[in-house]
């Protein structure tokens, strides 16, 4: 039996949480070329607030617990940023970049002393019966929770973008991505601007790190991997584009997925990258991504 | 003034030389953090029952006299890099007289080069890989080896649930699984199964299911996991969500009650080679179990059962000596004949793996149930 169209979901899957963790890496970029690396850790934060609220509040159905975890990481991404990061927005870049990654350790070791080291999952909310549908006409065994995964977060992103394209404050982001320093100028509030965006970043985050205690584990350390996956996506897409973000994830997990199920499990992390590499000699500035060229 | 110092002098050297062996120091090196501490849980509470059992009755006796024991635990997180800072802490500032450890075997091969080069004996409680102990003369295991515990699977598999067909997932990046791996790809097809996927991952890989999906084209009878009870629920649980029916198959890595906490039913009907049962009629074993389950409230896991052996077997060599030499314990240790533990009787004929016997345990509405023993 042909198991492409199954790889395919398990793909979109992995693809989809890449992708909620990539767009906050690009957002932050973008707006002021910060690459916060901590977001991976705010990604785990996230997941681990999931498993919190599902355990303590069993009766909460997973329409509540979503957007109830995603406000709370958001409220901690903000927190981050308006006591560690705002001080230093004109300080030496390297100085941000240290305090990012700085951040990222004390949030592994604070979930690592309360909640402790053991892998971990958050009790399934979803449901996990096979797709009926999916079996019969494609033959792929595709399970519900798989498939409300990658919809929720299609949706998610499809959200974002309206927000971002449609909306007075989604207006004011890509003005100050345009120009942080002429913008305050025409009266708009830069820290407001960025505080949104921090926010938005982490609650995307936490969706991501909660889909991922779904369908696959949670521990402290896990932002570290996944969040540099994530950060390659963003990169690989064009870094500080939305679009590429989404792109970028999906591509990386594709290849990934398709690399174990035709070639090799063992060359799965080799292919991938080494693909990316070639990728970003063709598009030095990433997929999507535009050439800022300094002016001398 | 100075007369008077240097009248003191010679008595002051004899002080010095005077062996102040109040007590005898032995070093531990298990993973208390990280993805497996529930293991090094179970050592340290291992030790820390054998530590008070033989403190209790004055000490170990060494030659004439009686001497406390102190068990020192450094953590080694189960990283390669860590356990060699543990063992070089343990003998250069602890000046231990023999360690116990690492458990995983990736640790072991890392800290036992340098035991071996500062002439200090070290026995593996949970090591299996055959590498740990070769061409060392250092460096002993109270557990059996891969190779018998690969075979042991296979055969499991091929006679006794009539597999035919069969595949594998592991760790590629860890000794101990690939090692075992290999030896079941191999002993399966000589028994007459044929191995229809061999796939690997990473440490710290989450997502599976690429891996699986293939499998699953191939549709195995049997789905041999010899990786650790922190990933192993995880890969069942997505293997049953992508449709995979095969009976899963592991080995001693799976022994540890995170196993059942994690994965819940879906381990149910899996089958595990291990080291002991608590099932097992052994008296030895019998009042272990009773006095770990009175002071941790927890049925032992093989892990435990194994510090619990590891620690006696030095006590042991320790009085056999009859002196607090490391090389005199190393000869007391090789000759060891017949000692009779918890997880077994242990004799080494010459090298550092004992011959024993193996038990497969069978996961039973998330309980371990002892299935059959299997003898070398």
């Amino acid at each position: 039996m042909d198991t492409i169209i199954q790889q395919l979901f398990n793909a979109a899957q992995l693809g989809a949480v890449y992708a909620l963790i990539a767009l906050g890496y690009s957002m932050v970029y973008g707006i002021i070329r910060l690459i916060n690396f901590a977001h991976g850790d705010i990604f785990m934060l996230g997941g681990f607030i999931g498993l919190l609220l599902t355990t303590r509040f069993g009766w909460m159905p997973f329409y509540l617990l979503l957007p109830l975890a995603m406000l709370l990481t958001a409220l901690v991404g903000v927190a981050i940023e308006r006591v560690a990061y705002r001080r230093l927005r004109n300080a030496q870049r390297m100085s941000v970049v240290i305090t990012t990654l700085g951040v990222g350790i004390f949030l592994e070791n604070l979930v690592r002393l309360t909640v402790g080291p053991e892998t971990r999952q958050i009790p399934a909310r979803l449901p996990s019966a096979p797709v009926v549908w999916l079996q019969q006409h494609l033959g792929a065994f595709v399970t519900w929770d798989k498939l409300l995964i990658i919809l929720i977060s299609l949706a998610l992103m499809a959200i974002l973008w309206l927000v971002v394209n449609r909306t007075l404050i989604g207006t004011a982001m890509r003005a100050v991505a345009d120009n942080k320093d002429a913008v305050p100028l025409m009266g708009v509030n830069l820290n407001l601007v960025i505080a949104v965006t921090f926010a938005i970043g982490s609650a995307l985050a936490a969706a991501g790190g909660i889909f991922y205690g779904q369908a696959y584990s949670i521990d402290p350390y896990m932002g570290i991997d996944l969040g540099w996956k994530a950060f390659i996506a963003a990169v690989i897409g064009g870094i500080g584009s939305i679009e590429g973000a989404v792109l970028g994830s999906f591509l990386l997990a594709g290849v990934e997925v398709i690399t174990v199920a035709y070639l090799s499990s063992n060359l799965k992390n080799g292919i991938a990258f080494g693909l990316l590499i070639l990728l970003l000699l063709v598009w030095p500035w990433g997929i999507m991504g535009k050439p800022t060229l300094k002016k001398v | 003034m100075k007369l008077c110092t240097l009248a003191l002098l010679p008595l002051l050297v004899l002080a010095g030389c005077k062996p102040a062996a109040k007590e005898l120091k032995i070093g531990v090196s298990a993973p208390t953090t990280g993805s497996i501490s529930a293991t090094g849980q179970s050592a340290k509470n291992a030790i820390a029952l054998v530590q008070d059992e033989i403190n209790a009755g004055g000490g170990v006796q060494v030659g004439d006299k009686q001497v406390k024991v102190r068990f020192i635990l450094e953590d080694d997180e189960d990283k390669p890099e860590s356990t060699a800072t543990v063992f070089q802490k343990l003998i250069n500032q602890d000046k231990v007289l023999a360690i116990i450890g690492s458990y995983t075997s990736k640790c072991s091969n890392a800290g036992a080069p340098i035991a071996e080069a500062s002439g200090i004996p070290v026995v593996s409680p949970w090591s299996t890989n055959p590498n740990v102990t070769k061409g060392r003369k250092f460096i002993f295991r109270a557990c059996f080896i891969d190779p018998f515990q690969g075979r042991v699977v296979a055969q499991f598999a091929t006679s006794k649930l009539k597999a035919k067909t069969g595949a594998v997932l592991y760790d590629v990046a860890s000794d101990y699984n690939k090692g075992i791996a290999e030896v079941f790809r191999d002993e399966f097809t000589k028994m007459g199964g044929k191995i229809v996927g061999f796939e690997t991952y990473n440490t710290k890989d989450t997502d599976f299911s690429a891996q699986l999906t293939k499998i699953k084209g191939a549709n195995p009878e049997v789905l041999f996991l010899p990786n650790y009870f922190n990933e192993v629920p995880l890969q069942i649980q997505q293997a049953r969500k992508l449709g995979l029916t095969a009976v899963m198959l592991g080995g001693d890595g799976w022994d540890n009650p995170e196993l059942v906490k994690l994965g819940g039913k879906v381990m149910d009907g899996n089958y595990f080679s291990n080291h002991y049962s608590p099932d097992i009629d052994n008296p030895i074993a019998k009042g272990f179990i009773a006095k770990y389950k009175a002071r941790f409230g927890l049925v032992p896991d093989a892990a435990a059962a194994l510090t619990y052996d590891s620690a006696n077997l030095i006590l042991k060599a320790v009085a056999t000596a009859g002196k607090a030499d490391s090389k005199a314990i190393r000869d007391a240790l090789a000759a060891t004949v017949g000692f009779q533990g918890v997880t077994g009787n242990i004799t080494y004929g010459g090298g550092g793996d004992p011959v024993k016997g193996a038990v497969v345990i069978k996961v039973e509405d998330g309980k371990f149930v002892f299935d059959s023993a299997v003898n070398p």
